[in-house]
């Protein structure tokens, strides 16, 4: 039952999120672009840091 | 006796621009900040080292000070609007004033509601919910800056509103025209993420210096390796942003358009030069001096390669009818508001689109008069009218120029430093991190130089075709004037020293600092949003 209301409730947001995204593309592509360019740029910085941990390690390793 | 004194307009207008300049040395490294601190904590909560915790919280007490400073320069410019630009106020205050509102209501209350959390709230939130909390915080300072530049892309385009004859001022029409205003929506893109590399650059730059140091090494080379990837990606959507907002204001605001490329004459073939250096003679109307590179201006500016560019000389000259139509417009307003009648009220709504440029021409009218001037008078009026539909090229040109070359050397410096980092070298480079050090500045710089392109640009409307500037203050006597342009200057100049000696200090102190007397000679230790255990640091 839990399982099923946390899919219920992403089902939800995913459908929101699709809604908002249709909208938001058609009369306010700017500000699409700002929403899903800053989550891109907060992922890849991210990324940035999570590829550092990864050298750190291989160079541990490696020495 | 004229009834706008130019001097006590020329005074509000430096006034404003002090006011908001300053403000704005704040507001990109809150917007940035906030993001990369959102980003950081991402970081920690998927790895769970201790390390991203601490560069979460160690800049986001960085942030604290920048944010608690800035707001305290943002809350005057809004009486600003009251007390030194009553005519602007009561022409748009009904559309201008409805988003300063909600900025106030929703975005501000919402970001200091959520910055509590986050500053206090480590020991007291799980891991998740204190991410959702910097998230929030990070979308509620952007918002802010979402609703003020809808206010302001009002006054670059205005849309979403009409001219109420009845009530003499501008009245709503569209709330979702205003919100979604095609001006609003690409100066909201550019400069939310030209604050992502203000905030990039400023966490590079004390990293940089943290490592030319060799201190916290193991910190700082984690934050730069995330600012520079932040600031590489966010420069390179600020050019972008900016390339589609110029193309904005071709389509809406040419006279900007042409002074920010210094462009006189209309050009007639595509091989037309994007000028690279000029020097713009606004009195000759001219430019004295060009190095251009051909080719360029007409796919830069249009993006197509036939399509012609109006230049400042034709459009004034183009400005010629409507400033005709705009005194016609303004008369039959006149009677209208004094007989009521649908004559002259039809006579208006045939000219309405103009009347800005009545008003305009008021200020050449003998007592700024438009009755009084006869129809031997009527052309010189015209034609100097026309010489004021056009901005300060010098100053636009030049705004443009520093603010564009900067950006472009981010994307280098970013460029760089990201691929030093990858490469794990950042360490030797130490001219390269000097220049981070030197470069924390320049995007604030840039930002600054952004604003007075578009805001110098846009003269000499501050609602844009609809009210002239010089009719758009109070009626203050110059000493008054004279008087709040000292007081906000020393007030202002004392934020600016307060903001400096604390960013010094506590970047001089390093995360390290807090439960450690004076690490750094003379900084001393001041514990701040900093709790028990939080220089344990096992990553060191």
């Amino acid at each position: 039952m839990k399982t099923f209301a946390k899919f219920l409730g992403l089902a939800v947001v995913l459908l929101i999120a699709i809604v908002l995204a249709v909208l938001c593309g058609d009369y306010g592509p700017w500000y699409f672009a700002w929403l899903v360019g800053t989550t891109m740029i907060i992922l890849i910085a991210v990324a940035g840091g999570v590829l550092f941990e990864t050298q750190l390690e291989i160079q541990k390793k490696g020495s | 006796m004229p009834l706008i004194d130019p001097t006590v307009v020329d005074l509000s207008r430096l006034q404003f621009a002090l006011t908001a300049l300053y403000h704005f040395i704040f507001v990109p490294l809150t917007l940035g900040m906030t993001i990369i601190l959102a980003a950081m904590e991402t970081t920690y909560v998927i790895t769970g080292k201790q390390v991203y915790k601490d560069m979460t919280q160690f800049w986001g007490k960085l942030f604290g000070i920048n944010f608690a400073i800035g707001v305290a320069t943002g809350l005057t410019m809004e009486f600003e609007f009251g007390t030194n630009w009553s005519m602007f106020s009561h022409f748009v205050g009904d559309v201008f004033g409805t988003p300063l509102a909600i900025e106030g209501l929703m975005a501000f209350f919402m970001e200091s509601t959520f910055i509590g959390l986050m500053f206090f709230g480590w020991d007291r939130l799980s891991r998740p919910a204190h991410l959702a909390v910097t998230y929030l915080v990070a979308l509620a300072s952007n918002l802010s800056a979402l609703w003020i530049l809808i206010a302001n892309g009002f006054m670059q385009d205005p849309k979403g509103a009409s001219f109420n004859p009845d009530t003499m001022r501008m009245q709503f029409n569209s709330f979702v025209q205003l919100v979604f205003s095609p001006d609003a929506q690409a100066k909201f893109v550019h400069t939310s993420i030209a604050g992502f590399v203000a905030g990039a650059m400023f966490i590079m730059g004390i990293s940089a210096y943290y490592l030319l140091t060799n201190r916290h090494k193991e910190f700082a080379a984690r934050s730069i390796r995330m600012a520079a990837v932040f600031g590489l990606i966010s420069t390179l959507a600020v050019v972008t942003l900016g390339d589609a907002l110029g193309r904005l204001d071709d389509l809406l605001q040419p006279t900007k358009i042409a002074a920010i490329e210094g462009l006189w004459h209309t050009t007639t073939s595509p091989s037309a030069p994007w000028l690279v250096a000029a020097l713009p003679d606004d009195k000759t109307q001219s430019n004295v001096f060009e190095i251009g590179v051909p080719y360029v201006l007409t796919p830069l500016i249009t993006h197509t390669f036939d399509e012609s560019i109006p230049g400042l000389i034709d459009l004034e000259a183009a400005a010629g009818p409507k400033i005709l139509n705009g005194i016609k417009a303004i008369d039959a307003l006149q009677q209208y508001s004094t007989t009521h009648d649908a004559a002259s009220l039809a006579t208006f709504k045939q000219y309405e689109n103009d009347m800005g440029y009545g008003f305009l021409a008021q200020q050449n009218a003998p007592n700024q008069d438009l009755n009084a001037i006869t129809p031997a008078e009527m052309p010189a009026v015209v034609q100097q009218t026309e010489l004021e539909t056009i901005p300060n090229v010098f100053v636009t040109f030049w705004a443009f120029r520093i603010m564009m070359f900067l950006g472009f050397y981010f994307i280098a410096l970013f460029a760089f430093v990201a691929y030093f980092s990858l490469k794990n070298q950042l360490e030797n480079k130490r001219f390269l991190l000097k220049l981070c050090m030197f470069s924390i500045p320049a995007p604030i710089l840039a930002s600054e130089f952004g604003w007075i392109t578009a805001e110098a640009g846009r003269q000499p409307w501050s609602v844009y075709g609809w009210l002239p500037t010089f009719q758009a203050a109070s009626s203050h006597n110059v000493g008054y004037m004279i008087f709040s342009l000292i007081g906000f200057a020393l007030l202002y100049s004392l934020f600016i020293a307060a903001e400096l000696y604390l960013m010094f200090k506590y970047a001089r102190l390093g995360p390290q600092s807090h439960d450690h007397a004076a690490p750094v000679s003379g900084t001393g230790a001041l514990p701040m949003f900093a709790k028990p255990g939080f220089a344990a640091k096992s990553w060191e």
